[in-house]
């Protein structure tokens, strides 16, 4: 995953706002970093365009060797179902559907068999612990429960790369501590993890910071990769 | 996400929200309920006036006298010869009272010739009609309708029993079934030999009911009888006519006519309330888009196609219209089963009205659900999650 001089502007109003002024980032498979930045500091951005949610104003955005302003909203749609999951702050669970529906919906929009998608949600659940509450929609689960829902909706794709926006920003000290624990656990069978977060503790956990300000990278710790000016 | 699965998720987050489904589908409710009653009033109604017209024949005409001396035996015995005229009946009415054990009522006295019983096709309840051989023209009986039987308090038992018709007997040979038309008057029948030798005694003639060959003579027949009947009266213009003549043809007709335009009317009424209804649904709809928002951005996200989304409020809105359909077909067929047995006709369900009904209340949804389905299918990905 490459990010290329990447430019993103927002037009507020009459307003030009100015959220990424030139971004190069290059994202190995298999490494585990955290985009570290102040609110404002367009890491929301930088994450909406990572996930294929966004399209750059200029710069390239390259995931698995594609250029991702080349692709239409369709093969942007197959490529974020393919290859990468979501967590976000919110956990952002479904309504009105339980614990393992939520968790089937990625496989179902892929088009795979309901009886499938349910035995491989379930198998997902059960593996971070939620074999016991399949069953419950998100009014009955805990902060800690929901995100580790939200994990095994992102995960049960299996895909190459899992972003993170504040993971733990919605939950208690030790909810977050636990599922720091499972995206390290992620990391060690090999994905991928792209985590945002304002906070330098949670960021502590990841093997590679990237430091974010005022739409420019301020500091890298690959030492390979400089921020352009 | 297949269809099935996106059907029950459109009806959880139907049940989910039942005042406000309930609510939207009010519209569709109203429209397709009132449009089915009506429609079944509009069938019974008018199947009541065919098997009535029927019994009277298709191929007769009438002709009635509009001033006493309007009509008289010359006349009748000239149209009885007319071509293409089958056979013919004559009536003289008078006014009178009729007397039975304390009872006593005005009615309208119809002298009836022997011919009547085919033409003018009595419904006898009770008894038999006027005796028809010619020995028995002068015989004093009197068939009642059913109307008078109940005023006189007459039963079915009295059948034989002596009535007084202006202070002379007659013998009460039957009762008929038929109601007396419209107004609250009362008809007795008695042979018109009787009604002109105590009565009337002028040769004067209320009605002549003809028949014609077959239906197809009745307008060639209809035009010789007013052509003869102008010439012999020498009416110069429509004013003076001393009788009017119509068929149960053009009768029907102008039923048709009539049914026609309030099908018409029906079909305006169920336009109007669905369009109404839809117009609601598609209101609602646009508001959960705005609602959802950021599920759709979620959904998006984890991998929902544009045409996935699309398809998905779709539904939602084809379920509630579809749904608002079957209701409002409910109340309509129970309504029309309440009409059915006020207006005595058979209660049915057409099957026609069942498949039109729904149908149209499943294409409203998609008419009015598509704008509000594209606009959520449209929003980009990262403007829908930042949605507050």
């Amino acid at each position: 995953m490459q990010l290329t001089d990447v430019r993103r502007e927002y037009q507020t109003g009459d307003v030009p706002t100015v959220a990424l002024a030139g971004v190069s980032l290059k994202v190995q498979r298999g490494e585990f970093v955290a985009i570290v930045g102040p609110s404002g500091s367009g890491k929301s951005t930088l994450m909406n365009l990572i996930g294929c949610l966004d399209r750059p104003s200029a710069g390239t955005v390259t995931i698995s060797d594609k250029d991702i302003s080349t692709l239409d909203d369709n093969e942007l749609t197959a490529l974020r179902s393919r290859a990468i999951g979501f967590v976000f702050q919110q956990f952002q669970l479904l309504p009105l559907t339980s614990a393992v529906e939520n968790v089937a919906a990625p496989l179902l929009y892929q088009g795979i068999r309901p009886r499938e998608a349910h035995k491989r949600a379930a198998a997902m659940l059960t593996r971070l612990g939620l074999g016991e509450r399949l069953d419950f929609d998100r009014g009955r689960l805990s902060g800690g429960q929901q995100q580790r829902v939200a994990i095994s909706r992102a995960l049960v794709t299996n895909p190459d790369l899992v972003l993170a926006d504040e993971p733990t920003g919605a939950l208690d000290t030790s909810s977050g501590a636990a599922v720091m624990e499972v995206f390290k656990e992620m990391n060690a069978e090999g994905r991928t993890i792209v985590l945002i977060t304002h906070d330098l503790e949670v960021a502590a956990t990841a093997k590679r910071r990237v430091y974010i300000r005022d739409g420019l990278i301020e500091r890298d710790e690959a030492d390979a990769m400089v921020s352009t000016p | 996400m297949n269809l099935w699965l996106t059907f029950r998720l459109s009806l959880s987050r139907i049940a989910a929200a039942k005042v406000r489904s309930a609510l939207t589908m009010l519209g569709v409710i109203i429209g397709v309920s009132a449009v089915v009653a009506l429609t079944a009033v509009g069938q019974g109604a008018e199947q009541g006036i065919d098997s009535s017209l029927a019994s009277l024949g298709a191929n007769q005409i009438t002709v009635s006298a509009t001033s006493p001396t309007g009509l008289d035996e010359n006349d009748a015995a000239a149209i009885a010869e007319i071509e293409g005229v089958l056979k013919t009946s004559t009536e003289v009415r008078t006014q009178g009272t009729i007397a039975y054990g304390s009872e006593s009522i005005n009615a309208s006295i119809i002298g009836v010739s022997p011919t009547y019983e085919d033409l003018g096709n009595p419904d006898v309840a009770i008894g038999s009609f006027l005796p028809t051989s010619p020995g028995l023209q002068n015989s004093r009986t009197i068939v009642i309708s059913a109307r008078g039987a109940d005023r006189l308090e007459f039963t079915t038992a009295s059948i034989g029993d002596e009535v007084r018709v202006n202070g002379l007997a007659f013998t009460v040979v039957g009762v008929l079934d038929d109601a007396d038309g419209f107004g609250s008057g009362v008809n007795v029948y008695i042979t018109q030999e009787a009604a002109r030798s105590l009565f009337s005694k002028s040769p004067y003639l209320s009605v002549i009911r003809i028949q014609a060959e077959s239906q197809e003579a009745v307008p060639p027949v209809e035009y010789r009888v007013e052509s003869f009947l102008r010439f012999s009266k020498n009416v110069q213009d429509d004013d003076d006519a001393t009788f009017s003549i119509f068929n149960q043809a053009a009768l029907q007709d102008t039923i048709r006519t009539v049914t026609g335009t309030l099908g018409i009317l029906i079909t305006g009424i169920a336009g109007i309330s669905l369009v109404v209804g839809g117009i609601g649904i598609m209101n609602i709809m646009l508001v959960s888009v705005r609602e959802r928002t950021r599920e759709i951005g979620v959904r998006r996200a984890i991998g929902a196609k544009q045409s996935q989304i699309l398809t998905q409020f779709l539904m939602e809105a084809v379920v509630l219209s579809t749904l608002g359909g079957l209701i409002g077909l409910t109340i309509g067929q129970l309504a029309s089963y309440g009409f059915s047995i006020l207006g005595g006709w058979e209660f049915f369900i057409d099957p026609t009205t069942v498949f039109v009904a729904l149908g149209f209340s499943a294409l409203v949804g998609i008419v009015f659900g598509v704008w509000p389905a594209r606009t959520a299918a449209k929003l980009q990905p990262v403007d829908a999650l930042r949605f507050e």
